[in-house]
């Protein structure tokens, strides 16, 4: 089959996958029309949200580019020469490139892995190699965008910066393999989480815990861009001090990817500050990186087309040995639920993990202070519990997937809002006892964590059940898809400003005070009070909720059903 | 009344081990429950509209079932059986109309749900969850003490020869075995009402059998069942009386004899029965000379 005629099957394979990675945002929720006119618009919004993604990545990068670029390289500082401002901005570009292609691709690569449409082409008359084919094709269309503009943008903007045409063609080498780094990583990473996470048996406490620790490993590169996108500037900072000693003292430094393209474009653009020894192990390192990118190309090639002939997921069996379960209370019940489903989930499981592991690396800049005082204990607990507060409709949201069926279980709108308000709580005290742990370890004093933040789990509490209580008004009705919950960015932020304004206000209101009152113990008295205030208001708004209460009448009916034996006892 | 007349028996000829098992499950139900029950209303529905958007899917139905009943909702696809069931057991809102489960109304949500056990047409699941942890939530929010569950969970999930599928993700299970968890997880709490929509699809025979005679024996035991099927053969034998529903109303409710004597045409079949009052018996012979042409 010609080539034109694979790549347009493959978009058409490609648009199927990006339908059913908005739609499964809605699975388990009920359509609010079956017309289909809805459903023609909701393909439009699939195809049109996939391609805003690659649009806004694209942006990124072109942005990116020219900027490091122009903040280290153009604006010389005199502090840094010019050799090592080169190889600084090209390693942190690539390595932030990877990242950002990890990222983008480990969320629609899931929709690709998961998707059944590829097996299901086998069905039409069509070869096998074709199919392969056509695997490859439609996995090249999910980075098609990105992977183009960043192999042009940043040889183009390091061009208008150096004026080297050879160093633009190392950074061009230096792109490609970082892209083949990046798609062999995101498949790699994607055919773990089916074997390792999705498809894992047992239902033990231990193998949950388990999987989500394997799952760390899906969730630190999230976390790794979330670093990367804000703090850029340090990291390039962080990179440019690696490269000094380098050139000194270590060769080793030369071997490492990205740094050997960083040295070598370097080395080509500024033909001077390097030793022969240098320039031979900057030069051999980027030929072997390259030479393994080919065999990664090969390897990703051969996984992608595995796929059309045989699926991706593989689903483990073991050998059951009772069928005996432990039902618990409804509140239990739906908290291990909740952390079932987020150890088979890397969005889910993410949105768990990243404030303890958030706070253990935001913990360490306290090495830097002198003790652990107000401000720096403040600081901290409001970045752990604005974090805090973005759980609930993520909780919410797992109601939503199997929302068809679960609506139907006898469930009460408090006992939602207790096991979600829990869990977030739960959450954040684990990311405080990790605050404490880290603090300790720093040998730091840890008296403003403990009392500033175990009163503050009051006001989490709060805000917690605050938003629950508004997700439980706003979706009950509708169900908990999470096409429901986050597609209107305003009903999401009307239900995040409430929660924000609950666990913020003790702390904004302590900081305020300290600054006109010196007394740090009145201080305390306040946050403590307010915290309490907040939780009583809370708990009693959550009590107060309407349960569609049973009246005398049905009371009555009830018992006299139960006492003919009509109705079972549950 | 065609089934008290003539209730299903388990006579099959499965392997000796499941016949035992489903026999024991259902004399030990049927000594506890050896009473006469006094027949009343188990669900009562009443002038129910449900709409999306414009369309309306279930337009000012009303129907009722008894308790020793099972009711078969029949119709052609998109007539709104499944519409009708949803709202039944609390998954969809009606725009108006009232449904009432052993006269508590469907705003005491709980309560009504607590009645019912149900089995959904499309099995969406937890998919993340096996079925041991699924079945683990779902007994957790309808209470069940362990040795209660234990002891009804080891028979169900026997008798459906779920127990190798039953620590893998639901995710990776077959639709059949997908089902056979909907069901369990119906069962499970020994519910007075079951309401099945098209549970034997994707059902292997043995299971569909033994399905089957759990519905039978859940009516004689006291119990009601709303059960919406496309197969016609099944209405027939199970169902004590059958609602047709077309675009969203009943056309046509009562015995398959009470239907037969309503539509005088038809020749015997439900399936006869069901095309007349549906309408759509016009032209199916047209169509499938035209097929065999071609």
């Amino acid at each position: 089959m010609r080539l034109s005629e694979l790549w347009r099957i493959a978009g058409v394979v490609y648009k199927e996958i990006a339908f059913q990675s908005i739609f499964s945002l809605r699975s388990g929720g009920l359509l609010p029309s079956k017309t289909g006119t809805d459903i023609r618009r909701l393909v439009r919004n699939a195809q049109s949200n996939t391609l805003l993604s690659k649009i806004l990545m694209s942006l990124f990068i072109v942005m990116f580019a020219f900027m490091i670029l122009f903040s280290t390289t153009y604006r010389e500082t005199g502090v840094i020469s010019l050799s090592l401002s080169i190889v600084g901005d090209v390693s942190v570009f690539l390595a932030i490139l990877l990242f950002l292609l990890i990222v983008m691709g480990l969320q629609v690569t899931t929709s690709f892995f998961a998707s059944d449409v590829i097996v299901s082409l086998n069905a039409l008359p069509l070869a096998s190699k074709d199919i392969s084919f056509i695997s490859l094709l439609c996995f090249a269309r999910i980075f098609d965008l990105p992977l183009l503009v960043a192999i042009i943008s940043f040889p183009l903007a390091y061009l208008l910066f150096t004026g080297s045409v050879a160093g633009s063609l190392v950074v061009v080498l230096g792109i490609f393999v970082t892209e083949v780094f990046a798609l062999a990583l995101t498949t790699a990473l994607a055919k773990f989480f089916y074997s390792r996470i999705a498809g894992a048996t047992g239902g033990s406490a231990w193998k949950t815990l388990l999987r989500m620790a394997l799952m760390l490993v899906w969730v630190i590169p999230i976390f790794g861009v979330y670093i990367v996108t804000s703090f850029w500037m340090e990291i390039a900072n962080f990179f440019m001090s690696l490269t000094q000693p380098a050139l000194s003292t270590s060769y080793a430094i030369l071997a490492v990817y990205p740094f050997s393209y960083g040295y070598l474009a370097s080395q080509v653009t500024v033909t001077e500050g390097m030793d022969f020894v240098s320039q031979v192990i900057a030069a051999a390192s980027s030929i072997c990186y390259f030479a393994l990118a080919i065999g990664a190309l090969t390897w990703t090639g051969k996984t992608i087309r595995s796929i059309g002939s045989v699926g991706a997921i593989s689903s483990g069996r073991s050998v059951v040995k009772d069928t005996e379960i432990s039902p618990q209370g409804r509140l239990a019940g739906i908290i291990r639920k909740d952390l079932r489903v987020a150890s088979r989930s890397p969005s889910y499981a993410s949105f768990l993990l990243l404030p303890a592991f958030q706070t253990a690396v935001l913990a360490f800049s306290f090495s830097t202070f002198r003790n652990v005082g107000f401000g720096e204990t403040l600081g901290m607990l409001m970045g752990m519990s604005a974090i805090a507060i973005l759980l609930p409709p993520m909780l919410f949201s797992i109601e939503g997937l199997s929302s068809a069926y679960a609506r139907s279980l006898p469930l009460t709108k408090k006992t939602l809002i207790l096991a979600k308000a829990t869990l977030a709580t739960v959450t954040y005290v684990i990311s405080l006892i990790v605050l404490v742990a880290c603090t300790l370890y720093l040998q730091k004093s840890i008296f403003f964590i403990l009392a500033y933040g175990g009163i503050h789990i009051l006001s989490v509490t709060a805000a917690t059940m605050v938003e629950s209580l508004l997700l439980v008004t706003m979706f009950w009705k509708s169900g908990f898809a999470i096409g429901n919950i986050y597609t209107r960015l305003t009903t999401y932020v009307l239900i995040l400003i409430p929660g924000a304004i609950v666990v913020f206000a003790p702390v904004l209101g302590a900081i305020l005070l300290a600054i006109f009152v010196s007394d740090l113990d009145f201080v305390l008295l306040w946050f403590a009070t307010a915290a309490l205030l907040m939780f009583i208001v809370a708990a009693f708004l959550v009590g107060k909720i309407e349960e569609n209460k049973l009246d005398r009448r049905t009371i009555t009916t009830i018992r006299n059903l139960k006492n003919q034996g009509l109705l079972n006892s549950n | 009344m065609l089934l008290q007349k003539k209730p299903l028996q388990p006579r099959t000829r499965f392997g000796s081990s499941t016949t035992n098992i489903l026999q024991r499950m259902l004399r030990k139900t049927e000594n506890s429950v050896g009473r006469v029950f006094v027949e009343r209303a188990a669900v009562c529905v009443k002038d129910l509209v449900v709409s999306y958007g414009s369309f309306i899917a279930v337009d000012h139905l009303s129907f009722e079932v008894k308790t020793g009943e099972v009711y078969g909702l029949l119709g052609p696809n998109g007539a709104g059986k499944s519409s009708t069931i949803k709202v039944l057991v609390g998954v969809l809102e009606p725009r108006s109309g009232s449904v009432t489960v052993f006269d508590t109304p469907l705003a005491e949500e709980v309560a009504v749900k607590s009645q019912i056990g149900y089995v959904p047409e499309e099995v969406a699941l937890l998919d993340a969850l096996t079925p041991r942890e699924f079945l683990e939530f779902t007994s957790s929010i309808r209470r069940l003490d362990r040795d209660t569950a234990n002891s009804r969970l080891g028979k169900l999930v026997a008798a459906f020869e779920l127990t190798p599928h039953f620590d893998t993700p639901i995710a990776a299970l077959s639709m059949g075995n997908k089902q056979k968890v909907a069901i369990i997880a119906a069962l499970l709490h020994e519910p007075p009402i079951l309401v099945l929509d098209e549970p034997l699809i994707g059902l292997d025979a043995r299971s569909s059998r033994i399905l089957k005679e759990l519905v039978a024996y859940q009516a004689r035991k006291g119990g009601a069942v709303i059960f919406s099927t496309h197969i016609m053969e099944v209405a027939e034998k199970l169902c004590t009386r059958v609602g047709i529903i077309n675009k969203g109303r009943i056309v046509g409710e009562g015995t398959v004899d009470e239907l037969r004597r309503l539509v005088r045409k038809a020749e015997g079949s439900l399936e006869d029965v069901f095309l007349k009052v549906t309408e759509q018996e016009a032209g199916i012979d047209e169509v499938i000379k035209g097929l065999a042409e071609e």
